[in-house]
């Protein structure tokens, strides 16, 4: 209970108006920064949901895949240069997004991520990888600017940020394939 | 029901959440950045050229009305600009270039458009015209001094000008075709000049074809 509380404190803190204004004035601390704190505030207040409707995650969310996809449809929608222009520009789209980014990505994710088999979790982390490597060059050779109200010297290093991102998340799968873990056990 | 069942329902629904969610929020699968659902707007809006007092590289002055009777080729630019202002004119020189010779300064004049009138004198505009080849006559370059107008211009047109530390601006850029009667009808991708040429040229000709 006390992991939800913190949710709720995460997440209430970043809706304070100048922590916003601070976290959306630069394109990656608000694509990679703001958004991934709000999945977490949502992620740390799964056992809360968790405990409240026990049944429900069980019944709907059984083997983790409607909640993954869930999930990724959720980032592939925040990944659209346009989504990031009208969250700072449209006040529902910015609604939305302190709802979908903790209830509809964080809470999923980690509701899935344990029931998910081991190749499940392989394809997501390929895919995710694949996705934000795209992205990556998309932002880095971008001629135009993508996004109306950044810059785009912020746009190139928000390219960086996505293949760092990318990289790291290549590497994990990487590691999790080549080391045996009976070895460590 | 079983959980599996229960499940596989869920799974439905999330991938049908996640296409309405896409769907809308692309106005269906067409714009994914909001540059296009700024042009879009535009064109649909196609708003009136507002009135507003040019000086040209040549010192001349006059109201955009000068135009009237004309299609206008217009860009935004500042001539201090590195990086997409000399692409967008080589651009604009590739298009002027294309289009079939008798419409020009006849049925389609070209201006380019300072929005940083402090630096753009009519000597440095009549300086950065030479590099692209533009006459100064059937493709202009001026600028606007009246703040309040060329404010209102921008606004109008949905051109975006971020100023940043290092006396540089950040904007978005276009080919804006303004028709004779003075309304915005096209913008236009700057990155794809045949495209433009055609569509320019399309339209130049059916203009011709009417009065005829």
């Amino acid at each position: 209970m006390k992991q939800a509380k913190y949710g709720l404190i995460l997440l209430l803190f970043l809706m304070v108006p100048p922590v916003i204004e601070l976290s959306e004035s630069i394109m990656s601390i608000h694509m990679h920064m703001q958004m991934p704190l709000l999945g977490i505030a949502g992620m740390l207040m799964v056992p809360y949901f968790k405990e409240k409707f026990p049944r429900f995650f069980e019944k709907w969310n059984a083997n983790g895949i409607p909640g993954i996809l869930l999930f990724m449809i959720i980032i592939i929608y925040w990944l659209f240069p346009r989504t990031m222009d009208e969250a700072l520009t449209v006040p529902y789209v910015e609604v939305f997004k302190f709802i979908s980014w903790p209830f509809l990505a964080g809470v999923p994710l980690r509701d899935s991520w344990g029931k998910l088999s081991e190749r499940a979790k392989g394809i997501f982390l390929i895919v995710i990888g694949i996705i934000y490597t795209g992205m990556g060059f998309l932002y880095l050779f971008a001629e135009d600017q993508l996004c109306n109200n950044y810059l785009v010297i912020e746009q190139r290093a928000l390219g960086w940020g996505f293949l760092f991102i990318a990289l790291s998340i290549l590497l994990y799968y990487a590691q999790d394939k080549l080391i045996d873990h009976s070895k460590y056990e | 029901m079983s959980n599996k069942k229960r499940t596989t329902i869920s799974t439905v629904i999330v991938l049908v959440f996640g296409f309405i969610l896409f769907y809308i929020g692309t106005d269906g699968f067409q714009a994914y950045t909001a540059e296009t659902v700024r042009t879009n707007a535009l064109i649909e809006n196609s708003p009136k050229f507002p009135e507003v007092t040019l000086e040209d590289s040549k010192k001349r002055t006059y109201p955009f009305s000068e135009f009237e009777g004309k299609y206008v080729f217009i860009t935004f630019i500042y001539t201090a600009c590195s990086d997409v202002c000399p692409q967008l004119e080589v651009n604009v020189a590739e298009v002027y270039k294309n289009i079939p010779e008798k419409f020009i300064g006849e049925d389609i004049v070209f201006l380019s458009i300072s929005f940083d009138p402090k630096r753009d004198t009519p000597e440095v505009l009549e300086k950065y015209r030479s590099y692209f080849n533009s006459d100064g006559e059937t493709w202009r370059m001026a600028r606007i001094n009246d703040q309040e107008e060329l404010d209102s211009l921008l606004n109008q047109f949905g051109v975006i000008v971020i100023p940043d530390e290092q006396g540089d601006f950040q904007h978005n850029s276009a080919f804006y075709l303004v028709n004779p009667e003075g309304y915005l009808t096209d913008v236009l991708d700057f990155t794809e000049t045949d495209e433009a040429v055609e569509k320019v040229t399309e339209i130049l000709e059916k203009e011709a074809g009417d009065t005829q």
